[in-house]
């Protein structure tokens, strides 16, 4: 019979430290984002410095921290080893934080941050591959975890190459595995990871029930097939295959949002609460970031790239992530300090457990930011682009507050 | 030997268990699918859940033996999970989709 036993779910202290470290890099981010400008390109090495802090510091380790929490969940079977976790969250923080400061000033450091970021995430994939062994009931969010992490994999090989090639003089041609590296790991990890759970947490949140799952099925089917391509391409250097892979990605993408809809049509939960709200920027940024995308693949137009890699991972995973720590840090704490109580004493309900009106704020002033910043990139105009840098940065303020707020609550000093 | 209890009082018990996440009881949501009772007071509670991946899962099956346990008399009680039929919100009672639907 399925189970989720008590004893599949990691302890508060294990997980928690990744949402403090998390909303810490998070905070960071947005305070340094106000420093660039439009004329900043996707190969400036500042902004190369700047992503890493955002995207290992913040996205890979609220996912992994997540993944925790939810691994035993999606895939019905408890971790391997859970305690591997406790190495994760230190390694890939003073890797981070090795990079960044590898990218801004010090490129001999940027082979060492590479390699604790590249052991955290070995063994994070470690205990995943051998979850995956005992499981029995192979669903589409198990394919996920399996492939996604095979992307991981490959994707922080190749990031690893390329930081021994700054760092330490390594021969690696940058310029044409740059591409591969953003592909295979906000594609094939961040973005199918996002899928894949999707499918679990949108519907359990929103109580969403007997939709078809055609538009996903294939989705994944024909994301995976394009990362795939696109790291083929690359290995052979064939500009046109990496032109169709990209095609397959936004036709992907396209069938996951058209899955969206379905949930979203099916749910019987219609409150409309932070979480809910964020999931509608969020999804509502990837359909525009996915509208942007095909001008600026087929007019190899910079400032449209830069544009729609600004709403999918300022606007789609900024929300996803933020909008589900109001859902999952509540529900950790509660989980650590009032399930023992339940039927003894009153205790509370999860809604009680989020702070509401720092979390307004944050919703406010990150989707404001989001939407000037990027019409200042899709614009041209610095000013629109640091006035909503500003709006994200005091957003990330009210989001690092609001998580502070939720994980003290309850807590006997 | 104690008087039979009925499906009535279980089901009273039960509604005592609230799901966290909802704020309603486990009755009311329509996931307590019958109760079986025994002429020696053995319960047994077929029930199911929202959703497959519920991380609460064993918590609300211990809470919803431990809310039939209270009932004076009862002897053994059993909790089945089953996912069929799959619950749906048609399930619940009115008041339960009305707050939930923002009616």
């Amino acid at each position: 019979m399925f189970q989720v036993s008590r004893e599949f779910a990691p302890p508060f202290s294990l997980i928690s430290p990744f949402f403090t470290a998390g909303s810490i890099f998070y905070l960071a981010a947005m305070l340094l984002l106000p420093m660039f400008g439009v004329d900043s390109t996707l190969y400036d090495i500042a902004v190369a410095g700047w992503a890493h802090i955002f995207l290992l510091g913040f996205v890979m380790m609220i996912i992994f921290g997540a993944m925790a929490q939810l691994v035993p969940v999606v895939l019905e079977v408890g971790h391997f080893s859970v305690d591997f976790y406790y190495l994760i969250w230190p390694l890939l923080a003073a890797g981070t934080m090795s990079m960044g400061v590898g990218f801004a000033a010090i490129p001999e450091l940027l082979p060492y941050g590479g390699l604790m970021v590249l052991v955290a995430m070995l063994i994070f994939l470690a205990d995943t591959i051998l979850t995956l062994r005992k499981v029995e009931r192979v669903s589409l969010t198990v394919k996920t975890v399996a492939v996604t992490n095979a992307f991981l994999l490959l994707g922080i090989l190749v990031g690893f190459a390329m930081a021994l090639a700054i760092g330490a003089g390594v021969e690696v041609d940058i310029g044409r595995w740059v591409g591969a590296h953003i592909v295979l790991v906000l594609g094939g990890f961040v973005t199918l990871t996002i899928v894949g759970m999707s499918m679990v947490l949108l519907p359990m949140f929103g109580l969403s029930h007997g939709f078809d799952e055609t538009p996903v099925n294939r989705s994944f089917k024909i994301m995976a097939t394009g990362i795939l391509a696109y790291f083929i391409g690359t290995l052979f250097d064939s500009e046109s295959i990496r032109f169709l892979s990209m095609v397959a990605i936004f036709i992907a993408t396209g069938l996951y949002l058209w899955q969206i809809w379905l949930i979203y049509g099916s749910r019987a939960r219609r409150e409309n609460d932070i979480w809910f709200r964020s999931m509608v920027v969020g999804y509502g940024s990837l359909a525009f970031a996915l509208l942007l995308a095909p001008f600026a693949l087929i007019g190899r137009l910079e400032s449209l790239t830069i544009a729609s890699v600004w709403f999918l991972v300022m606007g789609f995973f900024t929300f996803l992530i933020n909008g589900h720590l109001f859902k999952i840090v509540p529900f950790l704490v509660w989980f650590e300090r009032y399930s023992p109580l339940v039927g003894k004493e009153k205790v509370p309900m999860l809604a009680d457990m989020i702070p509401k009106k720092p979390a307004e704020f944050q919703f406010w002033f990150s989707t404001a930011g989001v939407i000037i910043a990027g019409a200042g990139l899709l614009f041209g105009s610095d000013e629109l682009f640091k006035g909503g840098a500003a709006f994200m940065a005091v957003g990330a303020v009210f989001m690092f507050v609001s998580i502070r707020w939720m994980m003290n609550f309850g807590k006997k000093s | 030997m104690s008087e039979k209890i009925t499906k009535e009082e279980v089901f009273n018990a039960i509604r005592k268990v609230v799901d966290p996440e909802v704020g309603f009881n486990l009755v009311e949501m329509g996931l307590i699918y019958d109760a079986i009772i025994d002429d020696e007071n053995n319960v047994k509670v077929v029930m199911t859940l929202s959703t497959r991946g519920c991380p609460l899962h064993q918590l609300l099956v211990q809470w919803v033996k431990d809310a039939v346990k209270e009932i004076p008399g009862v002897n053994e009680v059993e909790v089945e999970i089953v996912w069929e039929p799959e619950w749906n919100i048609s399930m619940a009672e009115e008041h339960v989709k009305k707050a939930l639907q923002g009616g």
